[in-house]
């Protein structure tokens, strides 16, 4: 994951200021970034991650910047000479030492009076006006910024040099104010890949943080952790796909291991937490052996390129037209994975035959076709491989992945899944563009591990599926022969529609086999109600985990599960829960004084956590002054358990009273 | 591998010689490994036993229980083994043979513990203390931020008590690969914990526990000074993705973790690092020798958690006298009746004497009695003849009463991977520069409006361009769209 930076890749480039810029790295394109510059997109694909770079100015005969990076010894030249006179003398700062150092080599600064003792009082004595301080005007400062080189160096320094009162700055305040204007005027940035904690910060601080419900890193950690949200296991191999048969579900009764469930009502920022921490948020090779294999194709001649063709291609060799019609089929949709190689093949060729101009035109173009079918169908093969070995070598394969053989074939993992439920009648993951996969595109499944292993279901579909048509309505078989005379747009149409049947199918009818690892919620419905139906579907010991912006919710949660109330419910059980099985009891429909059946769950408790941030500098080490505040976010954590039949008595030391608070205390 | 660590897989049942977390009240968790042998064991016929201040358990009756279950207390003799056995050894041995099997155990009348799947939250609320626990609010945040993800490697320099262990065991696991088509894998592929232990009695300790906890697989637990010697593992680098440093010196440590020839670190990435130490002292020092050292994006934070106790607050002159509940008056009318009824009594047993102010006293009992009505109605008290007392009084939540105010500061950085002048000569010819064709990223109102204009150009042109050539394409494109999701 995240070596080297891929084309076409989400990254955020972070700017001097602190802003992210999230942008798609696009090959052959100029990236602006506002007032710092601008700078080719091919300077920064196939670089590293993290490193700082630096704009420099234009050679002559190019138009473009090109980049250096700035080494560590470089950023942090201000801070480390400091530090280590503070650290060969103690805590106290010595203010004439440090004077001298603060100030950077180079540029010349005979401003500054060496003898800063005098300074040091002066500043508080001098009362000057703010605005008369800066001796460069506004329109002087904008020349300077259009011709200004040395990625504006040499536009900070003069900005300092032409400071009036720059002599009456104390070390810190003047650190301080070249700091700033550093930060507006320097031509730095580094990019950082999208993961999951930059894509939160970069959620919470730039865009819209209502829409994530205030959910910081810390609770999405934590989230992930009490809910034991891990790898949960290889796909069982044998299988291979899973088959809409309703025997076949009947008799195929033990579910795979490592299924969570997950609610999430923060636009799919959950959903990418909990798959990169299981593993299937990135796509499976994760671009490294890709450049390898892409590697390998470079010196590509035309006999090799059919050599791969011989595999997984074989078919598609022939069928190239049928493959461009696939592409058309597609408008509008992200860019999946394929097609991406496919354009990155075209353009790798494209440079070969720049460079190989002697090659008969005609033959040419059918090598940039053939290569960059053969890239797309290889590369979705080997991801195939990656979720399940035995997909490879298929005997029938359309270009883009899918299976045309059989409509009732699902592509779905058993084991290491998420089942996401939803209120509304799609499923909102939006951020998971940022990690190339769009639920609602059809033509890149297989493509991404979130294609198989993300399940998504309404609450509907779960609780009233026969009220679904979707589910309900399955569409009737059309055998072969009449098939064949359908026009191929109406036999599309049939497939599709068969397929999704049984997708849907599959979803519905697994998750209501229960046996789930795990729940984990981050929805603005009231947790009563979700977990009224969702803890029937959870293995025993599995753990729940919810988050909530505000801690209402949670403590009424949490009151139903109160001593009192487990107490009064073994001693003195309801009535309408008199002479049920414990079967029975786990679908409890709830009442006024029971909205959940309390012996169910253990451990209900309610938590929060909050990250402060520090300055760290020689001699001015602190707590930031301000950050973020918002929503202060909780989590509610418990285990499913399972009550053992009959009454049970509690015991402890104590009084009878006390014993059971004892006992009960979780 | 035979068998996956029950931390990674519990399965779905409780087993022989498989770890379960008896759970007992939140704070009080006892890890088991479960032996249900027949046969008698440290004196109880039972077997093994597990006692608590909720009775006793033997390990019988726990295993081959789904996990979760809520197990009842046995009859079992705690009290005569020890005077027993002294005096007539061979005797007890012979009772135990001949009368333990599981299925005579009798259950007892009250008292039972649920059994839990271990996770590594359990484990660090309920495991041996060695040293200071990294607890979950930190571990969690920290495996968050230094991207310890499925196949990752990852360094953890003093094992201490193995909670951050057992944390990042879960984070890195992607599979065990060393079985059927193991010797295929690359071993770099699998994710991994390298932990370094210094003191020796805790090494061994540690390496017991990774062996019962079946995570041999995943943790290799070295017997280390990282100081002096490094991270190198039987002479090879362990080319780690991220670092956790518990250490009481970090900076020491920190220039074995640098690049170069014999890096431990993963030359192909940038490698995030976080410490952990208490004191500001060791922050300052630290992160000067990080910034020496090249790490970028240094940071440092504090955690501060809480853990939130909900209850009922029951205040009210009716209140049932319970436990927490508060005897004095719910609101201001409530106070004033309660003087009223005090004044009252007051006046009947001085107002004998006083017959001038019958009248009044009159009026005011009236009055009282309207008040009592108009209570019952809004006041909390009233409501306890149909409510249960669970449902009595106003829901409240506050912080439990011990938190833990400072547990270490966390420093966070990162190493980018090495850049030479050759790669990017190489990058350079590979993508070469100068024929852009597009501005993206911000860029001016002009421009975008420019872009907006082309584009529905385009789709204008497009559209005319699909009439013309056919329509079947055009609707061929558009339909699935609409229709698959």
């Amino acid at each position: 994951m995240h070596s080297l930076i891929q084309p076409n890749a989400w990254v955020a480039i972070k700017l001097p200021s602190g802003d992210l810029k999230v942008l798609q790295v696009t090959p052959n394109t100029t990236i602006s970034l506002g007032k710092y510059g601008s700078f080719p997109s091919n300077l920064i694909i196939h670089r590293p991650y993290h490193l700082t770079y630096e704009l420099e100015d234009r050679r002559e005969p190019e138009i473009f910047n090109r980049l250096r990076i700035v080494p560590a010894s470089e950023l942090y030249s201000d801070i480390i000479p400091a530090e280590s006179s503070t650290s060969s003398d103690a805590a106290t700062p010595v203010p004439e030492e440090d004077a001298g150092t603060v100030i950077p080599t180079g540029v010349e600064y005979s401003l500054v009076d060496p003898d800063s003792g005098v300074v040091l009082a002066k500043t508080n004595r001098a009362e000057l006006d703010a605005s008369a301080r800066q001796k460069l005007s506004m329109d002087e400062i904008e020349a300077l910024k259009k011709d200004a080189t040395g990625a504006g160096k040499d536009l900070i320094a003069k900005l300092m040099l032409s400071h009036t009162a720059l002599d009456q700055k104390t070390e810190y305040s003047l650190a301080k104010y070249k700091l700033l204007k550093t930060k507006k005027y320097i031509r730095r940035f580094s990019v950082l890949p999208m993961d999951v904690p930059l894509l939160d910060h970069f959620l919470l601080e730039e865009k819209d943080p209502l829409k994530i419900l205030d959910m910081r890193d810390e609770m999405i950690a934590l989230l992930g952790c009490w809910a034991n949200v891990h790898y949960g296991g290889r796909h069982r191999c044998e299988k291979e796909v899973s088959h809409v048969d309703d025997a076949q579900i009947a008799e195929d009764s033990e579910p795979g291991t490592g299924r969570w469930l997950v609610l999430d009502d923060t636009g799919g920022l959950l959903v990418a937490a909990m798959a990169e921490r299981m593993g299937i948020l990135y796509p499976s090779d994760n671009g490294e052996s890709l450049q390898k294999y892409l590697g390998s194709q470079q010196p590509a001649t035309r006999p090799k390129a059919s050599v791969t063709d011989g595999g997984a291609g074989k078919q598609d060799a022939s069928s190239n037209p049928s493959a461009s019609a696939a592409k058309r089929e597609s408008p509008g949709k992200l860019e999946s994975l394929p097609d991406r190689i496919a354009t990155k093949a075209n353009a790798d060729t494209d440079m070969k035959l720049a460079s190989n101009p002697s090659l008969p035109e005609a033959e040419s173009a059918s090598l940039v076709k053939q290569e960059s079918t053969s890239n797309a169908a290889a590369f979705s093969a080997k991801t195939d491989t990656a979720v399940c070995q035995s997909s490879e070598g298929k005997p029938k394969r359309h270009p883009d992945g899918r299976h045309r053989g059989d409509d009732m074939k699902v592509p779905y993992a058993d084991s290491n899944t998420l089942t996401l439920i939803h209120a509304n009648s799609q499923p909102n993951l939006t951020y998971l563009r940022y990690y190339d996969f769009d639920i609602a595109s059809p033509t890149q499944t297989v493509a991404h591990p979130l294609a198989t292993n993300l399940m998504t279901l309404s609450w509907l579909q779960l609780l009233d599926p026969s009220a679904d048509t979707t589910y309900s309505a399955e569409p009737a078989v059309v055998d072969a022969e009449e098939l064949k005379t359908w026009k191929p747009n109406r036999r599309g149409n049939y497939h599709r529609k068969r397929r999704r049947w049984a997708r849907i199918r599959h979803i519905v009818d697994t998750t209501k086999k229960g046996g789930f690892s795990g729940l984990v919620v981050a929805s603005t419905m009231d947790p009563v109600s979700i977990l009224r139906h969702a803890i029937p579907l959870l293995a025993g010991g599995a753990p729940i985990a919810i988050y909530s912006q505000s801690i209402e919710p949670l403590t009424a949660l949490v009151d139903s599960y109160s001593i009192g109330r487990r107490a009064a419910w073994i001693s003195n059980p309801p009535e309408e829960a008199e002479g049920k099985t414990p079967e029975e009891l786990e679908q409890w429909a709830g009442t006024e004084e029971f909205p959940l059946n309390p012996t169910l769950l253990l451990g209900a408790a309610v938590q929060t956590s909050r990250v402060r941030k520090w300055q760290v500098l020689p001699g001015r080490t602190h707590p930031l002054m301000t950050s973020k505040g918002g929503s202060e976010g909780y989590i509610f954590t418990a285990w499913r358990v399972r009550p053992a039949e009959g009454k049970v008595e509690a015991r402890g030391k104590g009084k009878q009273r006390k014993r059971k608070a004892d006992e009960q205390v979780s | 591998m035979a068998k996956v660590s029950p931390f990674l897989d519990p399965g779905v049942h409780t087993a022989q010689n498989g770890l379960a977390i008896v759970h007992l009240s939140r704070d009080n968790l006892e890890p088991v490994i479960l032996n249900g042998e027949v046969g008698a064991a440290d004196g109880y016929a039972e077997g093994r036993v597990i006692n608590t201040r909720f009775g006793s358990f033997p390990h019988s009756t726990l295993i081959d229980q789904p996990w979760g279950s809520q197990i009842r207390a046995s009859v079992v003799d705690t009290g005569t083994r020890g005077r027993k056995r002294k005096p007539d050894e061979e005797e007890t041995a012979g009772v135990g043979s001949a009368a333990a099997t599981p299925k005579n155990v009798k259950t007892a009348t009250s008292g039972f513990v649920h059994v839990l799947p271990p996770t590594p939250e359990l484990w660090t609320t309920s495991l041996p203390h060695r040293t200071q626990v990294v607890y979950t609010p930190d571990y969690s945040y920290i495996l968050h931020r230094i991207r310890a993800r499925p196949g990752t490697r990852i360094i953890e320099a003093g094992a201490g008590s193995g909670s951050f262990t057992h944390a990042s065991a879960r984070a890195v696991y992607n599979g065990y690969f060393s079985d059927s088509n193991g010797h295929m894998a690359k071993e770099s592929s699998t994710g991994k914990v390298f932990s370094y232990e210094f003191n020796e009695d805790r090494f061994h300790k540690m390496q017991q526990e990774v062996e019962d906890h079946g995570l041999s697989g995943v943790v290799e637990v070295t017997h280390r000074d990282v100081y002096n010697d490094g991270f190198f593992v039987n002479g090879q680098s362990p080319d780690v993705d991220c670092v956790f440093l518990d250490l009481p010196a970090p900076w020491k440590a920190l220039p074995h973790l640098s690049r170069g020839p014999r890096s431990p670190l993963r030359k192909d990435r940038s490698v995030h690092l976080c410490t952990f130490s208490p004191c500001i002292e060791q922050v300052t020092q630290t992160v000067e020798v990080m910034r020496r050292l090249g790490w970028m994006d240094i940071e440092m934070v504090e955690v501060s958690h809480k853990r939130i106790s909900v209850l009922r607050e029951r205040v009210g002159l009716n209140m049932p006298t319970e436990r927490g509940s508060n005897q004095s008056a719910y609101d201001v009318a409530e106070a004033v009746q309660r003087l009223r009824e005090v004044e009252g009594r007051f006046k009947e047993f001085h107002g004998r004497s006083l017959k001038m102010d019958v009248v009044d006293d009159v009026d005011m009992e009236e009055e009282g009695d309207a008040n009592v009505t108009e209570n019952g109605v809004n006041g909390s008290n009233a409501e306890g003849t149909t409510k249960p007392p669970f449902m009595l009084g106003r829901l409240i939540h506050r912080t439990e009463p011990e938190i833990k105010t400072h547990t270490s500061y966390l420093v966070f950085a990162i190493l980018p991977q090495e850049w030479t002048e050759e790669q990017e000569a190489a990058a350079f010819e590979k993508w070469p520069c100068g024929n852009e064709n597009k501005v993206i990223g911000s860029i001016g109102k002009e421009a975008r409006k420019q872009e907006k204009r082309e584009m529905l150009q385009g789709k204008k042109k497009k559209r005319t361009k699909d009439d013309n050539e056919g329509a079947s394409a055009g609707r061929d494109a558009k339909k699935p769209k609409l229709e698959d999701p």
